[in-house]
């Protein structure tokens, strides 16, 4: 099981965790396209590489957390400090009308 | 694009060759001669320009390469593959095929796949060993029966052999199961859907494969494509939307083709990125699990949504299981332990029976999941770039009517209306396939 | 004539103990310490099992767990390893795949077809006629090999252990036990696991100074303060060093799974020994050099009278001394290093007679041994990344790169000595400890709110051990005849040859035709064989043709320890107790466990309707939010307007998905300047409360808002029906609860039935006045049962889901997820007016102004429907047709008989051509039948003024 390094609580199993998928930008609503949102909400890049993504430490500190992690070695790489800003994840888990994809 | 050609001069073009038929008397004749059977398929030299490109040697580009040569006569096709045939998606599925989907398009769909995995072992001269033993799916709350029920009732309308059955039923068929109303997660029905079962999922690739090879169609494994190529894009490179292919760099040399087709599931999005294009998919393992075998005992394919499990028993005696994807994006195949003790908790819960039974072997392979748990199919803001991708955990079941409609698509050079609701145009639109709603866990 | 020889001085067995026993039904007798198979070659029995596809008689092979020729039943348990679970006194043994007896097995008819019967065959056959496959593949499915499961076996008991040591070492032979001690004394906390039962590892078959040492290494580990645990594995190498170990020993449970997070994993498993392709290598009496030597020099059992021994190594020199030691006449020594070998071996079905030499000539035996040479079981080094590589000087893999965290010793690594191979075990001890004190610091380093340790992360350390030579070492594999390369698949060297040569000839699509390596081994045994073989085909070395990846686990574990104890937690509230007592039906929604009802709720909604109903609401979702922010995130979270609810006011809301999808409803009332209450529906419960926190930390982390989830806080309770104003007003005596002073859509907090600090909520679902109590969940139970005791004149009664939900339905309040599905967007639920475009943001903001902007395309509609014939209730899900096609224009997504009414009611979603007041539409119901039904002009099929609920 992966360790996943929270910020504040250190690394924890990836169990005790919920993954929010890649971190990306709002667009803003009051001028978005169509275009540019369905961008945002469905479109992904998921590279075999460093991936910038959110995690949310739901059996700990509950607090979101974006790290960037390997997606074929599964490592970390300079886990954030607490409190440094985060986009707003988007995608799977952090939609409520979707479950685990 | 390719030239369209007369039935006739497709049919003389078709470069079938004369491959000794498999039959039992051949088996027998060969045993009796101690001779051996040819290859099954040629080892071709990669050459520098061919008709259409297939990236991604599985059940997918194997169909596709197939159905564009046998019924489309378009034979100057390579299949390549970064391993070896059926090393991806289609040798690590849990080999279940079924058509009982919630929406009408996905039934329709499924259904011309089921059909023609009922009749591919004579087809295609080699026995894929179709296992036509009935599949289950329990439902164990109120609104998983309502679920099943809407499957069963969108079925029935499409002539689908589906049915909701009660827990009385349910032991009938599969005397394994603990339909006890006291168990933590009760089985209070299930979807029955006889026409359901499980196939040898090599097989069906070997059967391809060697099909294809028989029409003329060239095989690459263990060739990697490392670039695409286009001009007249937007983007760097003359990539992205406008674009028009123009072939493949591989690790075995470049090759230049005027269409080029993305069948490689879980590497989907690097693939098509190499176009310059994005796709809404993100790639997830999905594992799998089997036992050591024992006496045959389950009769059918037992899926639950709830419990995030599925199941069936080999005819060598093995369990298979299945589960939801991993929660979280990799490309890692290495598989978790907390996989199995989920599964094995669920297991159990379902047959307290097997607890004694030993797990073998786990593995796990790449799935492709977007959205709206369905696939993205035909063309792109890439001219002569077309995609068979997004199958996430279903993409099995649907290999050969993909096929059969993706050639159709590059022979016509029209999207055929099986697969049109499957565009990527739709996540642009935003008008999502409706497959979303039965999701879970839906082998 | 195999027999028990006498007392010998590493012997294991305790000859005290005599066990009886039952093989086959036939009564013998063992000793504690022996194995089912040690047991049973005392007892002169020699065949074990029948092979999968042919049926053949099938001896001792390896003698250890490994052994794919004595997996045997014992009880209801299927798949036993006969050569390592030890003997138990009353075991009710037996072969598997015989029928109908092992000694008469009519399916052995199978090995006169062998020829026909080529590795895939069954691919080209059965092809035609197509219709008579299933006659086949029932038959097939008949020979399918393996023990039985007794469908009444029980779930077992199945503990679950989790730790967490510095180092892990797996494997107790001497270079596992150096490393082990090492690490324990460089003060590391170490857990040691040995698959099998005895620590020592190849001493323990060896000489008495080879078990001298291993005794005296197991005492120093165990003085050093070494976790020992024997008959266990190391099953997997998972991400971090999560480590499985699967215990087969511990008292009381039947296996049990230990999840061990390591600082640093020990690799050393030793050498697995290779059998050696030739023809008639899997009769009876054909065995390895460590299986002859374990009967022997562990438990006492001569393995044949007169042997012929191929020997290409010490180990199989060392067979030689112990053979003639136990009493075997030695007819032949082959040294492969001298390039001598065999050709085959010749015998009856049931037993070895002869050995043909390459020269042609034969030598009468019925014992041979061969020691060919071994395979590096790289397993838990795959599992961690490695992709050994073969060395043809020493004729097997070695690991090419491990990450830090996983260190390999003993005889995985290379050869050399007893004293080299512990020398390499205490050094790579030591290097485990330093690393695992790395470990730590940066595990420290890594939570902030811990202590940190001092100074900066020192860099792992670097391996600076001497390494162990690779011995050079024949390359054997086979003969020059054919023979058995995977036992347990009954899979040839010919068969192999054959599938090569037909295309299937890289490592993988060989594996996948033949299934060679598919078996309980795993490819322990084949392997490395099944790759020489192919590379015969092709032409090519060992390197070149490459192997397979080997995948977890290391060793089959049970499901029941995988599983452990099941636990999935229930979740009930604090008046369940009551509601058992007082004749609940149950219903599972979601974990909670809720009444569905009380025996009639069809009673209980005319009771709500007439008198008044109480009901357990208490897994509503509730959030406490407080800071001035608020209105901010409800405007957010909310479709509708928030920035001005008063004090004391609820008001109902939408939330949706940012895609427009509805997500989640439930109303929020204000209760103090910056204190509101939020509640959710019971699913949405986690998922809400999630989704608040996200917009609250990533998106407005500078907005004050504190989110606290009071679920369970709280035990809910819904009073309904026209006297529930007199019913509360019987228990509270702060809060004025009369019309004017508490309308329709407010919230009070006060005091009920003596308990203080709960609220009340004016509001209802069921559509009759009706107040919502909050009471503090310790006080639950109290406050329900003086509702009860004081409201007995005025009809009260419990009343369940199923009530609520036909009450509701009789409303047209929609449920999501039940008449909304994973597509629904707002607009379909015709609450539109809720949808504040004009707000500056909300979730799913943009896609709802597009999908109610000009040209959007149509979504469906949510619409009440009332069948044409009353009594019919059309099943939930029935879909809605276009008349007299099988087109599907919609769906029904509840429907209840209604009590109040008389007649059914439904809600449905249809296509925007059908949502007219007044259309007539056809419902297909399950039974295939066609009905029609009538769209209704309100949601409401009942008091859709809402009369009653503002009473």
């Amino acid at each position: 099981m992966l360790l996943v390094p929270c910020p504040h609580c250190g690394p924890r199993n990836s169990a005790d965790m919920s993954y929010q998928g890649e971190a990306s930008s709002r667009p803003d609503p009051s001028s978005t396209t169509p275009t540019e949102w369905r961008e945002y909400l469905y479109m992904k890049h998921n590279p075999a590489g460093w991936l910038r993504e959110n995690w949310y430490c739901s059996s700990g500190c509950r607090r979101f957390f974006t790290v960037e992690r390997h997606t074929v070695t599964s490592e970390f790489r300079e886990p954030p400090l607490p409190g440094s800003k985060t986009p707003r994840p988007t995608g799977d888990g952090a939609d409520p009308a979707r479950g685990a994809p | 694009m390719p030239v369209r050609l007369s039935a006739v001069i497709r049919r003389s073009l078709a470069k079938r060759r004369l491959a000794p038929r498999y039959s039992g008397a051949g088996l027998l004749w060969r045993g009796v001669r101690n001779s051996s059977w040819p290859r099954v398929w040629r080892e071709p030299p990669l050459k520098k320009s061919y008709d259409v490109v297939v990236i991604g040697g599985g059940v997918h580009g194997l169909a596709t390469a197939y159905y564009l040569a046998a019924n489309h006569g378009i034979t100057d096709v390579a299949v390549l593959d970064k391993a070896y045939l059926g090393s991806g998606g289609s040798g690590r599925n849990t080999a279940i095929v079924r058509s009982n989907y919630l929406t009408p398009e996905g039934v329709a769909f499924y259904d011309r796949s089921l059909e023609l995995y009922n009749t591919m072992s004579a087809d295609l001269n080699l026995n894929v060993m179709f296992s036509e033993r009935g599949h289950l799916t329990l439902a164990h709350t109120d609104s998983a029966v309502r679920t099943m029920r809407w499957r069963a009732e969108v079925n029935k309308l499409q002539n689908i052999d589906s049915s909701v059955i009660g827990p009385a039923e349910i032991s009938r068929i599969a005397p394994s199961l603990d339909t006890s109303p006291n168990t933590r997660y009760p089985i209070l029905a299930a979807l029955y859907h006889p026409p359901g079962g499980t196939i040898r999922h090599d097989a069906v690739v070997w059967a391809y494969a060697r099909a294809a090879d028989a029409h003329g169609v060239d095989m690459h494994q263990k060739t990697e494509v490392i670039d695409i190529t286009c001009e007249g894009g937007e983007g760097p490179d003359g990539k992205g939307p406008g674009a028009k292919v123009t072939g493949v760099c591989t690790s075995k040399g470049d090759v230049s083709a005027r269409v080029v087709i993305n069948c490689t599931a879980g590497w989907a999005g690097l693939i098509a990125a190499m176009a310059g294009l994005k796709l809404p998919i993100t790639t997830h393992p999905l594992q799998a699990a089997v036992t050591e075998p024992v006496k045959v005992f389950l009769p059918t394919v037992v899926v639950s949504g709830s419990l995030h499990v599925y199941v069936s028993q080999t005819d060598r005696g093995e369990l298979v299981f299945g589960a939801s994807v991993d929660p979280f994006a990799t490309y890692d195949m290495g598989g978790t332990l907390d996989f199995t003790e989920e599964l094995a908790g669920h297991v159990l819960e379902l047959m307290p029976a097997v607890s004694e039974m030993r797990l073998l072997r786990q593995w796990a392979g790449l799935c492709d999941i977007t959205p709206d748990y369905s696939p993205v199919m035909g063309f792109t803001p890439v001219e002569g770039f077309l995609c068979d991708v997004g199958w996430g955990t279903y993409g099995f079941k649907a290999g050969p009517v993909s096929g059969e409609q993706l050639a159709k698509c590059v022979a016509e050079q029209a999207t055929p209306e099986l697969i049109s609701p499957f565009a990527l145009s739709r996540f642009d639109s935003g008008m999502l396939v409706g497959e979303k709603g039965a999701a879970a866990v839906g082998h | 004539m195999i027999r028990r020889l006498e007392p010998r001085s590493g012997e294991v067995i305790d000859r005290a103990t005599p066990l009886k026993f039952t093989w086959n039904s036939k009564k013998h007798i063992g000793y504690a310490g022996d194995t089912i198979v040690s047991a049973l070659l005392a007892n002169n029995e020699s065949v074990f099992s029948r092979s999968m596809k042919y049926h053949r008689r099938r001896g001792v092979l390896t003698a250890d767990y490994w052994d794919p020729n004595t997996m045997v039943q014992v009880g209801t348990e299927p798949n036993v390893r006969g050569a390592h679970r030890l003997l138990e006194a009353d075991m009710l043994v037996s072969a598997q795949n015989a029928w109908p007896s092992l000694d008469f097995d009519v399916k052995a008819a199978n090995g006169l077809f062998g020829r026909f019967l080529t590795a895939g065959f069954y691919y080209k056959t059965f092809i035609k006629p197509q219709r008579l496959w299933p006659a086949y593949e029932k038959v097939l499915a008949r020979f399918a090999p393996g023990g039985v499961v007794d469908l009444n076996t029980p779930h077992g008991y199945h503990d679950k252990r989790y730790c967490h040591p510095d180092v892990v070492v797996a494997g107790g032979g001497p270079a596992g036990l150096a490393a082990a001690i090492s690490a324990a004394q460089a003060g590391m906390n170490v857990m040691l696991v040995e698959h099998n039962h005895h620590l020592g590892g190849h001493l323990r078959w060896g000489t008495d100074e080879d078990r001298a040492v291993a005794d005296e290494l197991e005492a120093t580990a165990r003085m050093a303060g070494v976790e020992i645990l024997t008959d266990s594995t190391v099953t997997g190498r998972y991400d971090d060093n999560w480590i499985a170990v699967s215990q087969r020993n511990h008292p009381g449970v039947v296996e049990r799974l230990i999840k061990a997070r390591a600082k640093i994993l020990v690799v050393a498993p030793g050498l697995i020994e290779r059998p050696y392709v030739f023809a008639g290598n899997d009769l009876p009496g054909v065995m390895l050099s460590g299986a002859a030597r374990r009967l022997i020099n562990m438990y006492a059992v001569r393995p044949g009278n007169r042997g012929v021994v191929l020997t290409a190594n010490a180990d199989g020199d060392a067979a030689v001394v112990d053979l003639e030691r136990a009493g075997v006449e030695i007819a032949a020594v082959l040294d492969a290093r001298a390039g001598e070998t065999i050709s085959k071996a010749s015998g009856s079905s049931r037993h070895l007679n002869s050995v043909t030499l390459l020269d042609g000539s034969t030598v009468k035996a019925d014992l041979l041994v061969t020691a060919v040479g071994w395979t590096a079981p790289t397993s838990l080094l795959n599992m961690a990344g490695d992709r050994p590589c073969y060395s043809p000087k020493a004729a097997r893999f070695f690991s090419t790169a491990l990450p830090d965290n996983v260190i390999a010793t003993g005889g995985i690594v290379g050869d050399g000595r007893l004293d080299e191979l512990i020398a390499h075990g205490a050094s790579s001890g030591e290097l485990a400890a330093e690393r695992a004190a790395a470990v730590k610091h940066r595990l420290r380093s890594t939570v902030t709110r811990a202590q940190t340790p001092e100074g900066p992360e020192p860099p792992m350390p670097a391996d600076h051990r001497d390494g162990l030579c690779k011995a050079p070492h024949p390359e054997l594999y086979r003969s020059d005849t054919h023979g058995m390369v995977d036992f347990s698949e009954d899979v040839g060297s010919k068969d192999l040859l054959s599938a090569a040569a037909e295309g299937f000839d890289s490592v993988e699509l060989l594996k996948r035709f033949t299934t060679a390596t598919m078996g309980p081994s795993q490819g322990k045994l084949e392997t490395v064989n099944t790759v020489a073989v192919l590379g015969e085909a092709r032409g090519e070395s060992i390197e070149e043709v490459g192997t397979t990846v080997w995948r977890p686990p290391y060793a089959p574990i049970s499901l029941g320890a995988l599983a452990g104890r099941v636990f999935e937690p229930v979740r009930v509230s604090s008046l369940h107790e009551w509601h058992t007592a007082n004749n609940m039906k149950p219903i599972l929604a979601g974990q909670w466990i809720r009444p569905d009802h009380y025996g009639d709720p069809a009673a209980e909604v005319t009771n709500v309707r007439t008198n008044v109903g109480i009901i357990d609401v208490t897994p509503l979702g509730k959030l406490d939010l407080r800071g001035p922010d608020v209105p901010r995130l409800l405007n957010l979270l909310y479709t509708n307007e928030w920035s001005k609810l008063p004090v004391g006011r609820v008001r109902y809301g939408m939330m949706c998905a940012e895609d427009g999808v509805v997500a989640d409803d439930g109303v929020t009332g204000r209760l103090g300047e910056d204190h509101y209450l939020m509640t959710t529906t019971s699913s949405g419960a986690g998922q809400i409360w999630q989704w608040a926190e996200m917009w609250l930390q990533t998106e407005h982390p500078d907005w004050q808002v504190h989110v606290t989830p009071v679920t369970t806080g709280y035990t809910s309770i819904n009073i309904a029906g026209p006297r529930s104003r007199d019913l509360l007003t019987r228990l509270v005596d702060d809060v004025d609860l009369s019309p004017v002073a508490f309308e329709y859509m407010n919230v009070r907090s006060g005091t009920i039935a003596g308990v203080a600090d709960c609220f009340m909520w004016r509001i209802g679902f069921t559509g009759e006045l009706s107040f919502e109590i909050h009471v503090p969940a310790g006080f639950g139970l109290h406050v329900w049962e003086q509702l009860i005791e004081k409201g007995a004149d005025l009809g009260v009664g419990p009343f369940g889901l199923e009530a609520q939900r036909i009450m509701r339905l009789e409303k047209g309040h929609f449920i999501v997820g039940q008449d909304t599905d994973g597509l629904t967007k707002a607009p379909t639920t015709g609450l539109t007016p809720l949808i504040r475009l004009d707000k500056a943001d909300f979730a799913g903001k943009p896609e709802l102004e597009w999908s109610l902007g000009a040209g959007a395309p149509e979504l469906p509609v949510l619409v009440a429907i009332r069948p044409t014939d009353p009594q019919l209730v059309p099943d939930e899900a029935c879909q809605i047709l276009r008349k007299g096609t099988a087109e599907i224009v919609g769906r029904i997504t509840s429907s209840r008989f209604s009590p109040t009414l008389g007649r059914s009611v439904c809600l449905g979603q249809v296509t925007p051509e059908f949502a007219a007041a007044g259309t007539e539409i056809t419902v297909r119901l399950c039974d295939g039948s066609d009905t029609t039904a009538t769209v209704m002009q309100h949601h409401a099929h009942f008091d859709p003024e809402g009369v009653r609920l503002r009473g």
